[in-house]
């Protein structure tokens, strides 16, 4: 299936740039470092705005891999190729996206440590949190790679990305940050459970709504 | 809830005052250039060459 | 979706062409609107008493509620205008979906301007973080952003079809916005916006409520007219056709 091959494809590539995501990583962390900063010496406070800080720290990261995930089908034009395949772009968008929140995720799981040393936000629940970070990332991997698709054939890709996205991503980020902080702090109400229904409501409508509009996006 | 908000006259003209200004100046900007286009794109305006 | 897809092509084959109109409707439209509205306003500010809890501040409530009604009217329309170019390609749909977002864009930006003219007196601080108030906010960067995206693409079809794209995600968007904030919202018990007017207050809220309408109306057609107008100018008009297949004109 056309899927498959372009999830094989994607993936491939991601190992084979795989430098480049530690870089993105780096710059992850390098941003959770500052945001602390911001803060200062204050315990509570830090632990407190720890998962803001973490989903703020990968909502920045995700500007650089999603550009990146562009970047060689824009260089050789190999995307006008790629649409002649029959049924093309709707395999092409999911294979890109789920690819993207691969590897978002990926990045998201890797902040986890570098969050607990900096905040002292740590946690036993792990599967929860990467269940959070999953969906998370799913959230900003599907406008995302419909906006990187459009941005990328524009000069000003590094201004408009962030420009579109962020104002979108907004239930993402609020619904992604309550869960971790639930997770995190405690959860004595059960809420954790409103929001992650929340992120994956989001998810539904919008890994169903971008794959329908891609098409239009990528044409000639 | 508490209390009661005494005056408050001053807020009531900044919020009117704001918001018929920019609707005022939004709509003269409208028509001026509506009707700059029009002075573009219509025969009379022709040049030669 | 083959269906989506197969649209474009058409759009590009068709003869339709951008057109300029004229008439004096949006004038009319502008006039009367404004009348409706200051009527409107007098009535809110000088007849209407004031209100026990909020004093005079409430008569912000009498510009504020239609704001917010034109403002999603507007954005509306422009999800209506995107859809009606994904499947049409007619270039007036374009032209409308422009100054809608334009004028839903002021619109909403208003709204934030006016919430927290409000809020200031009402609750001590410039900003609340209401529901109403800040999915204004997002609204306002979202449309802005569409705004600069037709900005930054040259060619006509391209601007067009994506800010139809972008303006359809962003408006879905919307209403998950506003869920999410109401629900962080309620679990920290911020203040929230006063939402309903009691009967003695209609009058004077329905009446700007209508003026802003027809107001907007006359705006957004206007203001789609002049899109029109130069979109006119930037696509060229069909060449003649040549009267013999191959042949020269004797």
């Amino acid at each position: 299936m056309q899927l498959a091959a372009t999830l094989r494809k994607e993936i491939l590539l991601q190992w084979r740039t795989r430098s480049q995501i530690a870089a993105v990583f780096i710059f992850g962390a390098t941003s959770l470092l500052l945001f602390s900063f911001s803060i200062g010496p204050n315990s509570e406070a830090l632990r407190l705005y720890a998962p803001g800080f973490l989903w703020l720290g990968l909502l920045l990261s995700s500007t650089l891999t999603l550009s990146e995930s562009f970047h060689l089908e824009m260089e050789e034009r190999a995307l006008e190729g790629l649409l002649l395949l029959p049924a093309s772009d709707r395999s092409l968008y999911y294979g890109k996206a789920i690819a993207n929140a691969f590897q978002l995720t990926l990045l998201g799981i890797a902040l986890i440590p570098v969050m607990v040393v900096l905040y002292d936000a740590g946690t036993t629940r792990i599967p929860a949190m990467i269940g959070v970070i999953i969906l998370g990332a799913a959230g900003l991997s599907a406008p995302g790679t419909l906006y990187t698709a459009m941005t990328s054939q524009l000069r000003s890709q590094q201004t408009l990305l962030p420009l579109l996205l962020f104002p979108l991503v907004v239930p993402v980020l609020l619904a992604a940050v309550k869960a971790t902080s639930l997770i995190i702090l405690g959860d004595p109400m059960g809420q954790a459970r409103s929001w992650i229904i929340l992120l994956i409501a989001f998810d539904a409508i919008y890994w169903s709504l971008c794959g329908l509009l891609f098409g239009r996006v990528v044409e000639d | 809830m508490t209390g009661t908000v005494t005056g408050g006259w001053e807020f009531v003209a900044a919020a009117y005052g704001i918001t018929i200004f920019v609707v005022g100046f939004y709509t003269v900007r409208a028509i001026l250039g509506y009707r700059a286009a029009l002075r573009k794109v219509s025969p009379t305006s022709g040049e030669t060459s | 979706m083959t269906g989506i897809s197969e649209v474009s092509f058409a759009a590009a084959e068709t003869e339709d062409q951008p057109r300029i109109r004229r008439g004096p409707l949006p004038y009319i439209l502008l006039a009367v609107g404004t009348l409706v509205i200051l009527t409107g306003a007098w009535i809110g500010l000088f007849v209407a008493p004031a209100e026990t809890f909020q004093g005079n501040t409430q008569r912000i409530m009498y510009i504020h509620v239609p704001t917010a009604w034109a403002a999603m009217l507007a954005l509306m329309f422009a999800f209506v205008s995107s859809f009606a170019y994904l499947f049409n390609g007619k270039w007036a749909w374009d032209a409308r979906l422009e100054a809608s977002i334009e004028i839903g864009t002021l619109l909403a930006l208003l709204l934030c301007i006016q919430g927290s003219i409000w809020a200031k007196p009402t609750w001590g601080v410039w900003w609340d973080w209401d529901p109403r108030l800040t999915t204004s906010a997002v609204m306002v960067f979202a449309f802005a952003g569409i705004l600069a995206l037709r900005k930054f693409v040259e060619e006509p079809g391209r601007r067009a079809t994506w800010s139809a794209v972008a303006t359809i995600v962003a408006f879905i968007d919307v209403p998950v916005v506003y869920f999410s904030v109401n629900w962080w919202n309620s679990l920290h018990q911020t203040q929230s916006t006063v939402g309903n007017i009691a009967p003695a207050f209609r009058v004077p809220l329905y009446t700007s409520a209508i003026g802003f309408v027809i107001l907007l109306t006359g705006l957004i057609m206007l203001r789609a007219r002049t899109s029109e107008i130069r979109l006119s100018e930037e696509i060229a008009p069909p060449l003649e056709p040549v009267a013999s297949v191959g042949g020269i004109r004797s």
